[in-house]
């Protein structure tokens, strides 16, 4: 494992290496501080967690990527071979879905429970606290929210319509359609969207959460494949967010929604 | 042989009814499917005849399809072979057996088997066999006993597979398998097709058989191991591509007009049964049975009888007689001579017998006090895995909730239990053209589910593998004895290559699991290549299965500290299959 720093500005990145065989710069994996907190899963179900350097680390956003195996390594080779049938990416897609909603549901804050086993015998468990939701951003957003509902069978689950602008893409893209639950100020959010290229869609998002008065610290981003760039882009402007995610690559053009959906030609 | 509906015989998990009979079918590779319906099944004799319901009957299947297929072939060459079968089938008709052969419900011809029970109980025998198989190893996993082996010989057309049937039924032993040497027909060549086809060949000679094959065969199915009977194709005189897979044997029959013409076949048999039928009644029974049955001329049948048959009877087949423990004049119609070899029999099992249930339990205790296996990986217990487990072992969770969220937790366990599969590198193009350094898990992969609560996994499985073949095998706890059982039995065609994942809901002793996994093994699928999967076990089952099986992986949601003196998980979350299918 290598280490290297970052030049930038502001926050210090800790990029780590996670391969240590590997001298592929597209499996850099970034790992940005994690700072221990209430409801931080624990440590075996994540890769290695750089030790911040600064106090001001503390504050600063997180990245949380999957535990890799044999398993997840596969999905995502998977994903990315060209070859790939369409019913094949949907079931695998579906699958790597399913493990990050999952995990995903880790950081919902729980309270514990005592309760009785058919034998009569008490066991101390753990329960959900009540008030989250999903929101999935259209289109390929939508693609997430069916595992989503498959764990959570009742969730709320908001909708965005975020584009870009097709003459100009230097022009920030624009929130077009925002249907979300009522009292979303007081929940935990889940914002579903595969992919993060330049993270241009979700900041936009998370701005239009905000504006809903949704708390930075309530916002879980949940998606598969991020590019270092996007995280530096999100994490720099809302270093609250956490980030849930399966690899951080700088090649992430998978045309996921075209794909799941089966428009592409 | 039907093997539609078998769980519909089944109208309880708790106990099998102990006076509803089943018999071990030899399995059959479907010869029109091609899929394997692997070791055992049971069909109950009051749904068909006895015949049909027979082990022997596992024979008819390829020759229904030789039937098929020979047409225009020489039908006299064929029915030669035949003659186990067919010697039956006219006894049958004939009715030179009234009562034993008749299709009548068994409790009408044997002692009922509830009297049996009481009868075994007041002379303190260990072990009472119900319709299940018993186990067949100790609680280290190894084979406590090998099957029992009964040669039968006698001269042909004197009446051994009706011997061996009665024998079968009479004893009410389950689990019995009826080898015959006919299966061991060697493959001619074509000087000797000519011979064949001239009606030249003499069939009663030992070198028409492959005593080799028969050997390795017997000694296999004798140490408990899953063995291929080949099909003999007696139109082509080769042996058929798929061959029967017979498993799970406490008593091997082996039956053929040679039987004892090999010592190293007597060596393995324990008992030795020679059916001396006089021969004037021998070849009445031939002539009938060619003449009438198949259309053949008198002076074929004689002259063959004449020229092969009987020399052969006197030559190599009387002389064997002085190798036979018991002598049964006049076959099966000696119900003194069959009582006394049935009494023999049930005597010897009962000595094999012995109860692993009481014998593991106190093991246990000393089993918990070791350190953890190396194959056991419990879940990681995250906020989530924990607040699933809460809501299944809530015995106020009502059963849509129990289903839901079980469910929830099996895929999490599943997609955990895939991760130890190895994998292989494979470069795959992306889609900006570039080359991508990824894995592929190449390997062959089944699941095998106990039945009932391991079934409820099958879905789970399904949604992370979605082409998975899936096994079954259906094990029961005999009440009285609190044994398990083994019931039914099907499993993947070629599972000896494949990584297996061996599902079910809870693990208490680990009782059933160790016999699922010993039957496993026994069809040669390698310890490091099992992986079972359980949602909650205890630790002392925990440890009796990696004490028998160290390499197995176990993978299970949570391990509970302690199993109470009935058997049961504590903590644990009741019954699991009462509660998921909602039969309490």
């Amino acid at each position: 494992m290598r280490r290297q720093q970052s030049t930038e500005q502001g926050p210090l990145l800790i990029l780590y290496r996670i391969s240590a065989d590997s001298t592929d710069p597209r499996h850099l994996h970034v790992v940005m501080s994690v700072c221990m907190m209430a409801g931080t899963p624990p440590d075996n179900f994540f890769l290695p967690v750089a030790k911040c350097s600064g106090a001001a680390m503390d504050e600063f956003s997180r990245l949380h990527i999957l535990k890799s195996n044999n398993q997840i390594s596969w999905l995502q080779t998977i994903l990315r071979n060209v070859k790939t049938s369409h019913g094949d990416f949907v079931f695998n897609a579906d699958r790597l879905i399913r493990l990050v909603i999952e995990e995903a549901l880790n950081f919902l804050p729980t309270h514990d429970k005592t309760v009785h086993t058919p034998k009569g015998v008490p066991y101390e468990g753990k329960a959900f606290n009540k008030g989250n939701c999903g929101v999935s951003l259209v289109r390929s957003g939508e693609a997430m929210e069916k595992s989503l509902r498959e764990c959570c069978r009742s969730i709320r689950i908001g909708k965005m319509l975020i584009r870009h602008d097709d003459d100009d893409s230097s022009k920030p893209p624009k929130v077009i359609y925002v249907r979300l639950p009522p009292d979303i100020a007081e929940r935990n959010v889940l914002l579903m969207y595969p992919l993060m290229n330049t993270g241009g869609t979700i900041h936009q998002s998370i701005r239009e959460l905000k504006k809903n008065d949704v708390k930075e610290e309530r916002i879980i981003i949940c998606t598969l494949f991020v590019t270092p760039d996007s995280v530096r882009h999100i994490c720099s402007d809302f270093p609250k967010v956490r980030i849930l995610t399966t690899e951080v690559n700088e090649d992430c053009a998978l045309h996921f929604g075209e794909r799941y959906f089966g428009t592409d030609k | 042989m039907d093997f539609s509906n078998p769980f519909g015989l089944y109208t309880g998990e708790q106990q099998f009814p102990i006076t509803s009979p089943t018999w071990p079918v030899t399995s059959a590779e479907d010869p029109l499917s091609g899929h394997v319906t692997s070791a055992t099944g049971h069909v109950t004799s009051s749904r068909r005849s006895r015949y049909q319901s027979h082990p022997g009957a596992v024979r008819e299947e390829p020759e229904e399809e030789v039937v098929a297929a020979g047409t225009g072939s020489s039908e006299g060459t064929r029915t030669r072979k035949l003659s186990q079968r067919q010697l039956s089938q006219v006894l049958e008709r004939s009715g030179d057996i009234p009562v034993l052969f008749s299709a009548k419900p068994l409790s009408k011809e044997t002692p009922d088997r509830k009297c049996e029970k009481k009868e075994g109980k007041r002379e303190s025998i260990q072990v009472i066999y119900t319709a299940g198989r018993p186990p067949w190893y100790d609680s280290t996993g190894h084979q406590e006993a090998d099957a029992f082996v009964i040669g039968l010989c006698g001269g042909s057309a004197s009446g051994k597979t009706s011997v061996a049937k009665v024998i079968v039924e009479a004893s009410g032993v389950p689990w019995v398998v009826i080898l015959s040497q006919d299966c061991f027909y060697k493959e001619y060549n074509e000087k000797e097709k000519e011979l064949i086809a001239k009606n030249e060949f003499n069939f009663d000679h030992p070198d028409a058989f492959d005593f080799a094959l028969i050997y390795k065969t017997l000694k296999k199915l004798k140490s408990g191991k899953q063995v291929k009977v080949p099909v003999y194709d007696y139109v082509t005189h080769r042996r058929k591509k798929v061959w029967n897979t017979v498993y799970g044997a406490n008593v091997v029959i082996f039956e053929g007009i040679l039987a004892f013409a090999d010592k190293r076949l007597t060596d393995l048999m324990d008992l030795k049964v020679f059916v001396d039928t006089d021969s004037d009644i021998r070849l009445a029974r031939r002539l009938k049975r060619d003449i009438s049955d198949r259309g053949r001329d008198l002076t074929s049948v004689l002259k063959q009888y004449n020229t092969f048959v009987k020399p052969s009877f006197d030559t190599y087949i009387a002389p064997t007689m002085s190798l036979a423990d018991i002598v049964i004049p006049q076959g099966v119609e000696n119900d003194v001579a069959l009582q006394l070899i049935i009494r023999h029999v049930k005597r010897e099992l009962d000595r094999r017998g012995y109860v692993t249930r009481s014998k593991t339990a106190p093991y246990n205790d000393r089993l918990t006090e070791l350190p953890l296996p190396d194959g056991l990986d419990i879940l990681p217990s995250t906020s989530e895995v924990k607040v699933l487990l809460t809501i299944i072992r809530d015995k106020t969770t009502s059963r849509d909730d129990f289903i839901f969220y079980s469910q929830r937790l099996m895929r999490l366990l599943l997609e955990h239990s895939l991760t130890f599969l190895p994998v292989t590198p494979e470069k795959v193009t992306t889609f900006r053209g570039e080359e991508y350094d990824g894995v592929a898990f190449t390997g062959k992969l089944c699941a095998v589910s106990i039945v009932r609560a391991g079934e409820v996994m099958e879905t789970a499985i399904h949604s992370v593998v979605k082409d998975i073949s899936i096994g079954k095998i259906l094990i029961q706890t005999c009440q009285d004895t609190g044994e398990p059982a083994l019931h039914y039995l099907r499993l993947p065609y070629g599972i000896a290559n494949m990584h297996v994942i061996l599902m079910d809901a809870t693990v208490a002793t680990g009782a059933a699991a160790m016999m699922a996994i010993r039957i496993l093994l026994d069809h040669e699928v390698p310890e490091e290549s099992i992986s079972f999967v359980c949602l909650i076990a205890s630790k002392p089952g925990v440890q009796a299965i990696a004490y028998a099986f160290p390499k197995v992986r176990i993978i299970v949601g949570e391990m509970d500290p302690d199993i109470d003196e009935y058997y049961h998980i504590c903590p644990g979350l009741g019954n699991f299959g009462d509660r998921f299918f909602g039969t309490s």
